[in-house]
């Protein structure tokens, strides 16, 4: 067991190391640097743009220098000091910037993981026992619509409703007077009253894929001899099913944690840029429209060390309850 | 009686305002100074001086519209949350030498009390008000400015390149100081925009500067105590860095990041940008205005900016009453019917501004092509006269901007003393008729699909460069143009791009041709001609080698002669130092402009608006403003808050 999880995480090193390679080339894919847009920008507020200026700032970050150059700066101050770089656009070291973010996007996807599953299990278990009936048609219809719907037009019709007709205050993760003070039962009542529209809407949207899923593997199992005798002894039929088939039909979920982790974080953004969260969504989407580099490169890294984290703990959660996956 | 004559001096000056303001004005002494009761515990425990100690001896004194205010309120608007600092540049930020009245017509006295031209327009001479003070208390002087003038400006290390606003031909200004509270500012050759340019939001330079908090991160004045400081600040690797993370040109991210930094602004931050969900300013116990009855401004005790994402929550909270005031990001036209429906259930009124520009959205063709094919039909007037007829204006206003504009080419606006009706109005008529006569003239032979053919026998292609900027729909028009001009013979390929592309490209002087708008439709026609003749600046590259010749005559490639006479019209603007004399240089300047008809013009800009609370008074409607001339911080401080008005 120990020498299985030792050998995934050793494989988990060298596609990190992949991901900052190409996350690193392909921020500085696009024409111009952080200074073009910086350029863009005064002249937008009718400033002056010096070339001077410009060409020193451009020796001073460092942008003049070949790629590979830069990256391994980056990479070394990664490795050694734990120094992430600065962002150019906001003059500060970078994990300054994405610790709370960080933070408030696992808190996100991991509230948001507990929602799709309290929810998708249940819906799909129903759907697998009552196959073909106006129950489970109507579970699969919502759940396929929902998948249909993109996420941040849903996310902007629920805001829509909420503020329209319930008078909610939305966007953001706290009303105002909240923003700035430290955390108090009042924080976290507020708190709840915001977090669960993002949770809901990003939810939605995976909810189908997971519903889906647990139906076929119910149905592969409640057709299998062990059920039938168990229902011959005379045990309750709810009993049987959650003790025995249920049970089965979970193990394939498990292995979703993998790819659901990066889902829930790519849908994310999308929503938290629309519904303006204090997640790493908005500061990425910003960072790579303004190529402020560093800070790009290190929030798409610690995606992708949270993605591989995610793939490493669903290895080792399956090994765990499946014997077979462990001997190989 | 100083003071009282001085006050007569402003209201002079300000010209409508004025009748308003003859009224309830009485003389307000030093004793009688007022100021917000949130300030009266701190003075009562000492740690603030009393107000008229805090004022200048004479302060400014604010004009108003709706008459003397009340204190109190917070205002509630928003920003976007990454890249917008912007924002809170124009809504708190705009202390300078001297000011622009509020209707843009004339240059007033601001935090210099007094200034003076010389008659050759080379020498500026400012005399600062006595006693004024930043915003920890400490004076503000000329010691400043000579500061940023000695330190900063003139220290290569901190400006490796001089703000075009100090500098003439090439040469940066000379600032000698006078006495404590007098400078002079002397250029080599004649600048008559000098103190036009000066008072525009870019002219702050001189005053954002204090000096005894900076000089602790300046080699000269710390070269000791720097080393230790670049310790206790691990994303500056050397002074420089350091001094740009304390204070930063142009309003950059660090000028809103640093609380400590002293202003001389109506508002000090107290939550910087980066840090929160939102951003927050509170009153400048120090700030040296003040109304009419003696009450120091600003009215509204503090500032907080919502941070959000997308403009769209930002219009779905004005709606839901959560801001009291936003401008910026939601005034166009996608919003104004859910805007102008929500007025009710938000409790604010729209408020017009006249934000107004020479043009939407105008083609500007390259000149100075690379392509020595293109170049020549490019420079012919002819085929830039031909071009301008085959577009239908109308239609794309009725279809695209749903019928907010009018047709016209690159021109002042009609309600401003430069506006020249032939420039606006020539060759507007749509009539592909007389284009595909004049088109024939130029290039007579056309392929099997209908094309012209340039000289060398191929089909006349311009690949036409178009970013979806500034929510004008640039792509949608372009559609329509690429139409008509096919209708009349002209090959136009749509290249999408985006705008730092574009950039990259001006600078390489790549493009056959892009679409953008242009400056200069009120009196920033004066000082930003970049649309009227080739001229340095961003943005603008229709001629980029011409405007490089015009900035130093050994870059670029010298134009040709009627440009030439064109720049030098422009040149004896400059020269001119009365307002009279300016004014008639410019419109002959102007009406060069017209004969030379550089690049075509489809749309004249109709005002913007912004969202105002009912409870809130002295807001000025119809203010005009521009990208330089900033908004609303000139007449911010005089809002107030009257919470009898439901």
């Amino acid at each position: 067991m120990l020498r299985y999880i030792a050998k995934r995480m050793v494989f988990a090193i060298p596609t990190l190391f992949a991901v900052s390679i190409v996350a690193f080339i392909i921020i500085q894919l696009p024409p111009g640097d952080y200074l073009t847009t910086l350029m863009a920008d005064w002249a937008s507020q009718g400033g002056a743009v010096e070339a001077g200026t410009v060409a020193a700032m451009r020796d001073r970050y460092g942008l003049d220098q070949p790629i590979y150059f830069q990256y391994y700066k980056w990479i070394a101050g990664i490795l050694t000091r734990g120094d992430f770089g600065i962002s150019f656009d906001f003059g500060k070291p970078v994990t300054e910037l994405i610790w709370n973010r960080l933070g408030f996007s696992l808190l996100l996807s991991v509230l948001t993981l507990c929602f799709v599953w309290a929810i998708a299990i249940p819906i799909g278990i129903l759907s697998a026992v009552r196959q073909y009936s106006i129950s489970d048609y109507t579970a699969t219809f919502l759940a396929f619509f929902f998948l249909a719907v993109p996420d941040f037009l849903m996310a902007l019709s629920a805001m829509y409703i909420m503020s329209a007709w319930f008078g909610q205050s939305v966007g953001g993760l706290f009303s105002a007077e909240y923003v700035d003070v430290s955390w108090s039962l009042g924080k976290l009542i507020d708190f709840a009253q915001h977090v669960w529209l993002p949770v809901v809407v990003i939810g939605l949207g995976s909810l189908a894929a997971l519903v889906r899923i647990m139906r076929a593997n119910l149905l592969d199992e409640l057709s299998k001899p062990y059920v039938t005798t168990a229902r011959a002894k005379g045990m309750s039929e709810f009993e049987l099913l959650l003790r025995y088939p249920v049970r089965l039909a979970l193990n394939p979920l498990i292995s979703t944690i993998g790819w659901i982790l990066p889902a829930v974080i790519s849908g994310e953004i999308i929503v938290s840029v629309v519904m303006s969260l204090p997640t790493t969504g908005p500061l990425l989407l910003r960072s790579l429209l303004a190529q402020d580099m560093y800070l790009a490169g290190s929030l798409i890294l610690l995606i992708s060390v949270l993605t591989i984290i995610g793939t490493l703990i669903s290895d080792i959660l399956l090994a765990i309850t499946d014997p077979r996956i462990r001997l190989q | 009686m100083r003071y009282q004559q001085k006050l007569l001096g402003v209201v002079a000056s300000t010209g409508l305002l004025s009748i308003m303001l003859l009224g309830p004005f009485a003389p307000a002494w030093a004793a009688d100074y007022k100021q917000a009761p949130i300030l009266d515990e701190q003075v009562k425990a000492g740690k603030l001086p009393a107000v008229a100690n805090r004022l200048p001896e004479k302060p400014y004194v604010e004009t108003m519209v709706d008459g003397v205010g009340k204190y109190g309120g917070t205002l509630r608007t928003t920003i976007l949350a990454n890249g917008d600092q912007y924002n809170l540049t124009r809504t708190i930020a705009n202390e300078l030498l001297v000011r622009w009245d509020p209707q843009w017509k004339k240059v007033m006295p601001s935090l210099a009390e007094e200034f003076k031209a010389s008659d050759d327009a080379t020498t500026y001479t400012f005399k600062l008000r006595k006693g004024l003070k930043w915003s920890d208390g400490q004076p503000f002087t000329a010691d400043d400015i000579m500061f940023w003038y000695e330190d900063v400006f003139m220290n290569n290390a901190l400006s490796p390149a001089k703000n075009p606003t100090f500098t003439v031909a090439g040469k940066p200004v000379k600032v000698t100081k006078i006495d404590d509270l007098t400078v002079e500012f002397k250029f080599e050759t004649p600048y008559g925009l000098f103190l036009q340019q000066l008072a525009y939001g870019q002219g702050h330079l001189p005053v954002i500067y204090p000096k005894h908090y900076l000089k602790q991160f300046h080699e000269k004045y710390n070269k000791e105590g720097i080393p230790a400081l670049l310790k206790a600040n691990p994303a500056a690797g050397d002074w420089v860095a350091l001094f740009n993370s304390k204070v930063s040109l142009s309003f950059q991210p660090p000028f809103w990041q640093n609380l400590e930094l002293p202003t001389l602004n109506p508002w000090v931050l107290t939550v910087p940008y980066a840090d929160s969900e939102r951003v927050a300013a509170t009153r400048n116990p120090y700030y040296w205005k003040i109304d009419t009855a003696g009450n120091q401004l600003p009215y509204i005790d503090n500032v907080t900016w919502a941070k959000l994402d997308d403009p769209q929550v930002m219009a779905l909270k004005m709606t839901s009453g959560e801001f009291d005031f936003a401008f910026r990001h939601i005034n166009n036209s996608t919003f104004k019917s859910v805007l102008f429906d929500g007025q009710k259930t938000g409790n604010y009124r729209i408020v017009d501004v006249k934000d107004l520009p020479a043009s939407d959205a105008a083609i500007l063709l390259n000149l100075t092509s690379t392509d020595p094919v293109k170049r020549k039909i490019f420079q012919n007037k002819d085929f830039r006269i031909a071009l301008s007829h085959a577009i239908n204006r109308q239609e794309i206003i009725d279809l695209v901007y749903v019928g907010q504009g009018a047709p016209a080419q690159v021109a002042a606006q009609p309600e401003h003393e430069l506006f020249n009706e032939r420039q606006a109005k020539q060759y507007t008529e749509f009539d592909p008729k007389r284009s595909n006569e004049i088109l024939d003239k130029i290039m007579p032979k056309k392929d099997a699909e209908g094309f012209r053919l340039d000289e060398t026998g191929k089909r006349f292609t311009i690949n036409f460069m178009v970013a979806d900027v500034f929510g004008l729909s640039y792509p949608d028009i372009m559609q329509m143009v690429q139409q008509y001009a096919k209708d009349v013979g002209i090959d136009i390929q749509i290249r999408t791009t985006d705008r730092a592309r574009l950039n990259t490209m001006w600078a390489a002087n790549e493009q056959d041709a892009y679409i953008w708008n242009c400056v200069g439709g009120l009196s920033d026609a004066y000082t930003d001609v970049r649309c009227y003749m080739p001229f340095q600046k961003a943005d603008i590259f229709f001629a980029v080698r011409w405007a490089e010749w015009y900035a130093n005559h050994n870059t670029g490639e010298e134009p040709p002669a009627n440009i030439k006479e064109l720049m030098a019209a422009y040149d004896k603007v400059n020269a001119a130092v009365t307002d009279d004399d300016r004014r008639e240089r410019t419109k002959e300047f102007l009406n060069l402009s017209a004969d030379n008809f550089l690049n075509i013009g489809i749309s004249r800009p109709m005002p913007k608006y912004m969202m105002v609370s009912n409870n809130l008074k002295n807001v000025v409607n119809g203010l005009p403003i521009a990208g330089n001339l900033w908004h609303p911080a000139p007449t911010l401080t005089q809002w107030y808050f009257d919470k009898s008005t439901k």
